[in-house]
């Protein structure tokens, strides 16, 4: 393959050596190479190992089982995709060297289906149809060279493209019985009667056009249950209990680099319905340490409402731990320290979920509107202190939102309270003072929660300041904010 | 843990101190066999980084030239709304800022109102590391204090706290040794008069036009009132010229 494209592109140098229908393209200068040596080379980084189980015809079932096929199929690729109703695609081209060779990987794979006692037929291929296809028909053919894929495939019937049966009936009536037949048509015309994807397919499966495939992706999750001999009733018992789960729960995590963000643990009761206990983590984490943090203080809040018969484990979604989630620098500041999100997490599992949050500033010119409760607080990515231009940011939308200068009160009143009597007078008779203002905010019109008010700043006789408003149609005087 | 500077700590205690004897001064009170009554920045050991409170007047009242860090500060408060946050402010903006490395947490529990976003923006706190914590009961709040003054996490932990006696005081001063953070607890004025192992004690109290900050209790430094509205304020121009309309109306 090199060889020849060495030898093509020493015959771009000599210009008068290329053909007449290879001058057509060239505009591209000498040094680079030419674009059809370029795609060939391209076409062999793939190869597709394709799995027909002919006999599986419900859909539903089989997913499920190609789903658990891919489980066992991931020893010899990562890159596993589903080809419904009833065949999977592995892409095997970087495993093929660990094996030794195509023949002795293509074998081993077959034998897993064997020893499962599957029916099915295989075949490998530089393209994911030409494989399929293949391993359809029946030909256990395993090929390499994208230039070998045309001679194979013209000879398999049309029937393994598993097009809709009125194209094959077409095809049939056109007197068209094999995949050579079909390439022998003219494209316009097949395009035109069996539309473009016909077209398409056989560009794939001849390697022409690259056909990417959504990837299998394991969906695993830690389960274990414990029956207990006698029935619970204490919760010092059940975190007791726990304590081994957890940790084969953290080693499970650790055996698949991955980590839970969210952990369910399930209590069966004889007479009442199961006991649900959902518990978030802060960041995703596989640490033993802190998943039974979470437990046994959470635990320690919870009142059993009846006696427990069996108790069940269930992590969330397995995600991949990143570097930040490695606690790396955790581990360097001393074994005794907390990390961030341990703290958030232990704070959480005993105050619950809503007493811990984070604010963040919204550009948006109604005070009640401008900030908002953040419940996901970024514990993961490290906010280096030297990145003054993100808090720049913040400034600035502060800075866009406010009109300069003026001042906003550290407290803002959940709700804006009638100014009393006693206020008014002290103002009246010259003890408290509107120090800034007016300040006219009115907006929100588009959302039903208009408002219309003048903000001040009134300083109380022993200097307090508060933020207090009048509202333009009333004329009545609230307080809304405490500069503290 | 800081590196004990115990060459700085003679200075910070006696800022005012006459410049023709400075250098023999500071060698006696760096000699070993002078004992130096209750002093705890002279003490390397436990000696820790002061943060500037940002107003000159108040610095040079404190030992270390600033906030002690790692340490509880009580700050008594006659009414809510005197500037006690603007008081600390600064600080946390400058702590956030210099950190190296990751931005410290700074943590508020169960504060009385809703912390406004904007205004804390506008002061330059980074908001994405602020914790707001609102426990129910009074014994969760102290729970929540000592677990986030202890963690090593936090940079400043600002607390609300009912109930507290001086048990709990002690076992918060305690956890913020501990951890190396900076817990300020907010108080009604009627526990002036209890004991208090706080190092530092602060009083807020509504004065005739501008609220009146008192020194209570310092250890390394003299109690007395302090005129903190001072116009030498190294702040930004915004809130400074407020400061100066009030302090300029003939002030007691």
């Amino acid at each position: 393959m090199r060889s020849r494209a060495r030898e093509s592109a020493t015959a771009d140098l000599f210009t008068a050596a290329i053909p007449p229908a290879r001058r057509t393209a060239p505009a591209l200068g000498a040094a680079s190479p030419p674009p059809i040596e370029d795609a060939a080379r391209s076409r062999v980084k793939h190869l597709w190992y394709a799995a027909v189980f002919a006999s599986w015809s419900d859909t539903e079932e089989s997913a499920v089982r190609l789903r658990r096929l891919c489980l066992h199929a991931l020893q010899f690729t990562p890159r596993i995709s589903i080809e419904m109703p009833n065949a999977l695609l592995l892409e095997i081209k970087g495993s093929v060297k660990l094996f030794g060779s195509l023949e002795t990987l293509h074998a081993s794979i077959d034998a897993i289906w064997s020893r499962l006692e599957l029916a099915a037929r295989s075949a490998t291929a530089p393209s994911t149809l030409a494989a399929l296809w293949l391993a359809r028909a029946g030909k256990r053919e395993l090929i390499e060279d994208p230039g070998a894929l045309a001679g194979k495939l013209a000879e398999l019937p049309v029937t393994a493209t598993a097009w809709d049966p009125a194209k094959i009936h077409t095809l049939h009536a056109l007197g068209v019985t094999r995949i050579g037949e079909l390439l022998r048509l003219p494209r316009a015309g097949l395009a035109r009667r069996f539309g473009r994807e016909a077209l398409i397919d056989l560009d794939v499966a001849l390697a022409r056009q690259a056909a990417p495939r959504r990837t299998f992706v394991p969906r695993e999750r830690f389960r274990e249950r414990c029956d207990f001999e006698a029935e619970i009733e204490t919760t010092a018992y059940l975190s007791q209990a726990l304590e081994p789960i957890t940790d084969r729960c953290s080693r499970f995590l650790r055996e698949r680099q991955a980590g839970v963000q969210a952990l369910e643990l399930r209590l069966t009761h004889r007479a009442l319905p199961l006991t649900r206990l959902r518990f978030g983590l802060a960041s995703v984490t596989s640490d033993r340490r802190r998943l039974a943090d979470v437990l046994v203080h959470r635990l320690s809040q919870l009142e059993l409402p009846a006696p427990i018969l069996r108790m069940e484990l269930r992590s969330g979604p397995l995600q991949p731990l990143s570097a930040a989630s490695l606690e790396i620098s955790a581990g360097l500041r001393g074994a005794g320290r907390d990390t961030a999100p341990q703290l958030i997490e232990r704070l959480r599992a005993r105050l619950g979920e809503q007493a811990v949050y984070g604010i963040c500033a919204v550009p948006e010119h109604r005070p009640e509107a401008a900030w908002q409760r953040v419940r996901a607080l970024q514990v993961d990515s490290a906010l280096r202190a030297d990145t003054a231009r993100r808090a720049g940011a913040v400034l600035r939308t502060a800075e866009i939102c406010e009109p300069a200068g003026a001042r906003r009160p550290v407290w803002l009143l959940e709700q804006p309270s009638r100014l009393q009597a006693s206020d008014l007078r002290h103002w009246r008779q010259g003890e408290a003072v509107l120090e800034e203002g007016p300040e006219r905010i009115e907006s929100g019109w588009w959302d039903g929660k208009g408002i219309a008010r003048d903000y001040y700043v009134m300083r109380r006789a022993g200097g307090e300041r508060l933020w207090v408003f009048q509202e333009r149609q009333s004329k009545r005087w609230y307080l809304h904010g405490v500069f503290a | 843990m800081p590196k004990p500077t115990p060459a700085r700590a003679p200075e910070g205690r006696e800022p005012r101190m006459d410049e023709r004897q400075a250098s023999s001064l500071a060698d006696i009170l760096a000699d070993a066999r002078v004992w130096k009554l209750k002093d705890a920045s002279a003490n390397p050991s436990s000696f820790r980084p002061a943060w500037s409170t940002g107003r000159r007047a108040l610095d040079a009242r404190l030992p270390g030239g600033g906030w002690p860090t790692a340490s509880l500060i009580e700050v008594l408060l006659g009414a809510p709304g005197l500037g006690e946050i603007q008081l600390f402010l600064p600080a946390l903006v400058q702590c956030q800022r210099k950190a190296s490395g990751d931005t410290p947490w700074l943590v508020w529990i169960a504060p009385p109102h809703e912390p406004f976003a904007p205004a804390l923006a506008q002061e330059g706190i980074e908001l994405a590391r602020l914790i707001v914590v609102r426990p129910t009961t009074a014994t969760e709040a102290l729970w929540a204090a000592e677990q986030t003054l202890s963690s090593g996490v936090c940079a400043a932990v600002l607390l609300w706290l009912k109930g507290t006696d001086d048990r709990w005081l002690r076992r918060l001063k305690l956890a913020a040794e501990a951890g190396g953070a900076l817990g300020v607890l907010f108080r009604p004025e009627r526990h002036r008069f209890e004991s208090s192992p706080a190092a530092l004690r602060l009083l807020l109290t509504p004065g005739a036009l501008e609220p009146q900050l008192e020194i209570l209790k310092v250890q390394g430094g003299r109690p007395g009132p302090v005129d903190w509205l001072d116009s030498s304020v190294s702040r930004p121009p915004e809130v400074g010229s407020v400061d100066s309309i009030g302090s300029g109306s003939s002030q007691p």
